[in-house]
């Protein structure tokens, strides 16, 4: 089982995607302690988790892994929510691409299910609003 | 051969769905326990199966792990549109689960205090949640980040759902009496 290569069907289209906009809004995945330039800078932040990696299936290919991925985007706080919600929009329309992918032969078949969300949320103690989504998602390694 | 006349068929599965639920959602929320963080116990004696129409219970105390049993799980009628809601009503539930940026508290409890005079204990940036400690020492969090989506996305709900279930749905056929 590649989780690497799993983590990266779903982390190279976010981080295309981000990085198209213009201007392009850093994003930042797991265990990457990089703090964004500013505080008020706009960044994104994709961490993806796994739940369950086999299942007893009726095929012999037990591999099944299951998981989620929560998107959340920084904005800057105090100025609406319209930038938050177009860099959430963009981090939903990646995921429903992600939708349309087929099982190949080989390599990794991966396949997001509903995205929940957006929630909004500010504190005092941030200099952010949060945006954030997250959906579960089932991949299969086929070599 | 067990056998019960057909005329008890409908109820007797309605009734074993409803006993089903009520194991699924011990299952439910002692692996909820497990997965998510515990420091105080509050959190974990916070989760609650309510019922639809229903409140949650007053308030539990707890020092440690909480245990659920099937006291905590209300019987309920049987509802095609659904029996349980689970819910945790700590003040602080939406942090606890990653769901919102973590506040730090207005004042530290006293071990803390003593605590981070000697060990280093990570730090969250402005805007980061409970689970995402960076820098050096041993980071304070109990539990990974993003646990309550892994949790419900991720596929352990759905085993613990299966899993409670079948318990309590296959031991009612044994308290009707089939003969």
């Amino acid at each position: 089982m590649n989780y690497q290569a799993i983590r990266a069907a779903v982390e190279n289209p976010l981080l295309t995607a981000f990085n198209s906009l213009s201007p392009a809004v850093p994003v930042f995945f797991d265990n990457i302690t990089a703090a964004p330039a500013n505080t008020t800078t706009e960044y994104v932040r994709v961490n993806v988790t796994f739940g369950l990696t086999t299942e007893v299936t009726l095929t012999s290919n037990l591999d099944f892994v299951r998981g989620s991925v929560v998107i959340r985007v920084y904005s800057e706080k105090g100025k609406g929510p319209a930038r938050n919600q177009t860099l959430v929009n963009t981090a939903a329309t990646t995921l429903l691409s992600l939708s349309a992918s087929t099982r190949a032969a080989t390599g990794i078949y991966f396949r997001p299910g509903a995205v929940n969300g957006p929630t909004f949320s500010t504190t005092e103690q941030s200099p952010h609003m949060m945006g954030r989504i997250d959906a579960g998602f089932i991949a299969e390694d086929h070599g | 051969m067990a056998k019960r006349d057909l005329k008890f068929l409908i109820k007797d599965i309605e009734d074993a769905t409803l006993e089903g639920a009520r194991t699924a959602c011990v299952q439910i929320m002692n692996d909820l326990v497990e997965a998510g963080p515990a420091y105080s116990g509050e959190f974990s004696a916070s989760w609650y199966a309510v019922a639809p129409g229903k409140a949650p219970g007053s308030p539990r105390s707890s020092t440690g792990l909480y245990k659920y049993t099937l006291r905590n799980v209300p019987k309920t009628k049987f509802k095609t549109t659904g029996l349980y809601t689970i819910l945790n009503t700590s003040p602080y539930a939406a942090e606890a689960m990653d769901l919102v940026p973590y506040s730090k508290p207005t004042e530290r409890l006293e071990e803390r205090k003593v605590l981070s005079k000697t060990i280093k204990t990570g730090r969250r940036s402005p805007g980061d949640t409970r689970g995402q400690v960076v820098g050096d020492g041993g980071s304070a969090s109990s539990a990974p980040a993003d646990w309550w989506s892994t949790f419900g996305l991720g596929g352990p709900l759905t085993k613990s759902i299966g899993k409670g279930f079948g318990k309590g749905f296959l031991t009612f056929g044994k308290a009707k009496g089939f003969s």
